[in-house]
């Protein structure tokens, strides 16, 4: 029973996490309709920089700290030369094709210049073995902390976009873009915030996933990119507490499968969740079919 | 350059070319065949994914695996049940043509991004199934031992191939598979391919199955990339899951793109540059990754149909032009047309179809009935139901209650390209050709469902195969006399006015040999001398005892046109009866005046 806790609860924490990579994709998506191919390997950026930055006097908070400046940046100029260029163009493909390169790109740099191998990761908060007492049962303080931490960083995304003037923004534009810019919402500004915050969510994301695994190398971020997606498909694009039920969902499933099933299929499983649920119902979970004028 | 762009379209050259290639490499080195043969192998898969992405527009990040399949599938039952190298090939390829059907089944349901991400995940399925399933495919150890020309233990029935047979044998394999490719593409199959990709409901208007159409395109594009894959795994000898992860993938999309997806010449640049380039300049060896990323992040804004876009010539959508002049018997029975009348019956009828979305109520109970011979105007204010009613009966929409009957028979609930087929061809308010297409071909594309030749004939070019499409390319050029499109005829359809465009759409209905047709809007936004010519190729219709319903403002145009007028409003039809009545009707005055805005006649 115990195991199952905690299978159950670390599945929680990871799910957390999902939910961050899952709502700075949907961040993007509201303002702009562009999902970024590349967030995957934002996420590799933050945590590649805080561990290189991190190595030297500096110490890793504020390397972390430094590293999601550097994301948030990063993604602004992003969307400057991959997205707003392309979005202009019929159809999809030139976004998802740009947004795509822009992360193999990043890969790519990360493997010439840091190395293609695996790089340890510093244990910030707690060890590998702290665990606290929790009903008899002992949690792990990394797990513990990680959850709280992106429950913290989702509850204060949360309350700027729905008690700041920029988040409503946000939202307005996410709505109705037409709209907003009548009402004289800058729509170019608030598309640049939601791509910075984006950066943030994956810079963060990025390091707290790493302060799991313990390792990152250059290719880490494309499949944790792709369970961000599950959540959002699970969860529905719509919300934040959508992007935290699928992510938790999803993380709980997939620890559920490692521990009685086996490690292997437990990458394999978000895969095949994406795929059936996308066949099953193509607009995802929650989300609304679109009814296009004909 | 042109002239030399037009001798490598030449099949005959191309043929002289590769016999004198593979002469020449009994000479080569052996690195410089390794070299040719990567390079066929690129270009096989480069093929593969212009297949699905370029042509088909359903975009793949999961060629490695229909790669890796072949390979697998290849390199397992040679080293493992001694089957011989043609056996094993033809399983790589047949294997993963199986994995792509089945993948077209959950994926033809998905667009854009949504697409995207699960082919991403097909991708890292078939990764982590390579690498995990260790007592088939070795996992991270790899699998080794495959039978290689290097190794010189590859033989074929006793005769050992060598490096340098095995390069002529890719070169040949090469030869047959854009032979085989040319002769699809320019079929009504490979016409459907890019129909599909730029508008499936306009694609279904024609009578074209979107859902047949991406299971054949993912079908055929993983059988390409499975070939590739089988002849790489003995290329090599070894097989580690390394090779055919999101990398694999996105070098394949990187060659299409940079190649210029959508035609066939444009992926065998795109692999000739990115096998030639990383084996010549270290530095491109170096910094692929960097330069494959920011390929793909430029490429659609620098050089949008890629390096194929800057050769003149383009690939060509129809199999040979109309021979003029030749009189040959038709390959189809001319006309389904049963003398339906002479029972009584109305060609189309509506019986009592409501609509609702949600709610609210768009059609409240809609019944009309249309003769052969005969053209229907259907008008009302805007929002008044008439697009829905069309939606409706070509099947796009599913009435909430109701029946639509064609001839008798119960269409209600039809898929819109079963409607199609059946007779029921329509246009749509903003015409919905292919941008990339001649007039030419896109008239040809609306006789799509009227070919018989099978997927094998239209690929070998068989004789009866070629005298259909030169039936209906002779059709195509029937219409566009009447229509006064040949002088358009080979132009590109997106450099073309407006007018040209609808004309064009409403042509395409034309060629398709409907029973019933149902122009919405046609008249809209056309000059003077094209609404002579679109009256024109309405009456040349109505001779074809064909019933036509028009949706249309332009009162003028309708007046001696049409047999009777419907008018709708607010989903309700409010007058049945001949246009001077229409006039006169309080009915119809109040809902134009009284509620609505006077119709810009």
């Amino acid at each position: 029973m115990e195991f199952a806790i905690q299978l159950v609860f670390s599945g929680i924490s990871v799910g957390s996490v999902y939910a961050l990579i899952a709502m700075g994709m949907v961040l993007t998506f509201w303002t702009t309709r562009v999902i970024n191919f590349g967030h995957g390997s934002l996420l590799m950026v933050g945590a590649l920089l805080t561990v290189v930055l991190g190595a030297g006097r500096l110490g890793f908070y504020k390397a972390a700290l430094i590293a999601l400046g550097i994301t948030a940046v990063l993604m602004v100029l992003a969307e400057r030369a991959a997205v707003r260029p392309l979005v202009k163009l019929a159809g999809s493909m030139g976004w998802i094709v740009s947004t795509l390169g822009l992360g193999i790109f990043l890969q790519g740099f990360a493997a010439k210049f840091f190395g293609s191998q695996a790089v340890a990761f510093p244990s910030l908060l707690f060890t590998n073995d702290d665990t606290i007492p929790f009903l008899g049962i002992r949690l792990s303080a990394q797990y513990l902390s990680i959850l709280g931490l992106s429950l913290l960083i989702m509850f204060a995304m949360e309350l700027f976009l729905r008690r700041s003037a920029w988040g409503r923004a946000v939202r307005a534009v996410a709505h109705d873009p037409d709209l907003s810019s009548i009402v004289g919402i800058p729509g170019r500004r608030v598309v640049v915030l939601s791509f910075a915050a984006s950066g943030l969510l994956a810079g963060a994301a990025g390091i707290m996933t790493a302060q799991i695994s313990g390792t990152i190398d250059p290719a880490f971020g494309f499949n944790l990119m792709v369970l961000g997606f599950v959540a959002t498909v699970i969860g529905g694009m719509g919300s934040s507490i959508g992007a935290l039920t699928g992510g938790i969902f999803l993380g709980v499933l997939e620890k559920l499968v490692g521990g009685y099933v086996s490690t292997a299929a437990q990458h394999g499983i978000a895969f095949a969740v994406l795929m059936i649920v996308l066949a099953v119902r193509p607009q995802g979970l929650f989300g609304k079919e679109e009814i296009t004028k004909i | 350059m042109k002239k030399a762009a037009a001798l490598f379209a030449d099949s005959r050259f191309l043929l002289a070319f590769a016999v004198v290639i593979g002469a020449a490499a009994g000479f080569a080195s052996l690195s410089a065949l390794q070299l040719g043969s990567f390079l066929v192998i690129n270009i096989l898969l480069a093929q593969s994914i212009n297949l699905l992405t370029g042509l088909a527009g359903q975009i793949s990040l999961c060629h490695a695996a229909f790669f890796g399949i072949g390979a697998y599938g290849s390199a397992i039952f040679m080293r493992d049940l001694g089957l011989p190298l043609p056996a094993t090939l033809a399983i790589g390829t047949l294997a993963s043509a199986f994995f792509g059907y089945l993948l077209s089944f959950p994926s033809g349901r998905v667009r854009e991004f949504y697409l995207a991400m699960m082919t991403l995940g097909f991708g890292m399925i078939f990764y982590e199934v390579a690498k995990e399933w260790t007592g088939l495919t070795g996992g991270v150890m790899g699998f080794s031992d495959i039978p290689s020309p290097e190794l010189r233990n590859l033989d074929v029935f006793g005769f050992p191939v060598t490096s340098v047979w095995y390069f002529r044998l890719l070169l040949a394999t090469l030869l047959v598979v854009l032979y085989l490719l040319r002769n699809f593409l320019q079929s009504h199959y490979g016409r459907a391919f890019y129909a599909v990709h730029v508008g499936e409901v306009a694609a279904g208007s024609m009578g074209i199955s979107k859902a047949a159409t991406k299971r054949r395109a993912y079908a055929l594009s993983a059988a390409v990339a499975g070939l590739a894959g089988a002849f790489y795994a003995h290329l090599v000898g070894y097989l580690g899951p390394e090779s055919f992860g999101l990398h694999k993938s996105v070098e394949a999309l990187v060659m299409g793109v940079l190649g210029g997806l959508g035609s066939l010449v444009g992926p065998v640049l795109g692999a000739a540059l990115l096998t030639y380039l990383p084996d010549r300049l270290q530095m491109f060896a170096e910094y692929q990754f960097m330069i494959y990323g920011a390929i793909l992040m430029v490429s659609f804004i620098v050089m949008p149909r890629g390096l194929a876009g800057l050769l003149p010539g383009r690939t060509r959508f129809s199999k040979r032009p109309a021979r003029a002049g030749k009189e040959e018997p038709p390959a189809v029975a001319p006309h389904r047309f049963t003398p339906s009348e002479a029972r009584g019956e109305a060609l189309l009828e509506v019986r009592d179809v409501s609509m609702s979305f949600s709610g609210l109520l768009a059609l409240d109970g809609v019944s009309l009935s249309l003769p052969r011979n005969h053209v229907m105007a259907l008008v009302g204010p805007n929002g008044s139901g008439k697009s829905t009613l069309v939606n409706v009966v070509s099947g796009i929409y599913r009435p909430t209650s109701g029946r639509v009957l064609l001839q008798g028979a119960d269409i209600t609930g039809w898929r819109d390209y079963a409607v199609a087929r059946k007779g029921v061809i329509r246009t749509f308010q903003d015409p919905r050709n292919v941008p990339n297409f001649t007039v030419r071909e896109n008239i040809l594309l609306g006789a799509h469902h009227l070919y018989r030749h099978g997927q094998v004939a239209a690929a070998l070019n068989i004789p009866s195969a070629l005298r259909e499409e030169r039936v209906y390319l002779r059709k195509v050029e029937e219409v566009m006399e009447v229509t006064g499109l040949v002088t358009v005829a080979d132009e590109i359809m997106r450099d073309l006015p407006y007018g040209y465009q609808r004309i064009a759409e409403v042509a395409r209905a034309v060629v398709s040999d409907p029973d019933v047709i149902l122009l919405d809007e046609p008249a809209a936004g056309l000059s003077d001398v094209e609404l002579v010519r679109l009256d024109r190729l309405i009456r040349h219709l109505r001779a074809r005892d064909i019933g036509i319903v028009l949706i249309e403002h332009h009162m003028d145009f309708l007046s001696d046109l049409v047999d009777d007028v419907t008018v709708l409003d607010d989903g309700k039809v409010i007058y049945r009866g001949g246009m001077e009545g229409m006039r006169s009707d309080s009915a119809v005055v109040a809902a134009y005046l009284g509620v609505e805005e006077v119709p810009h006649a």
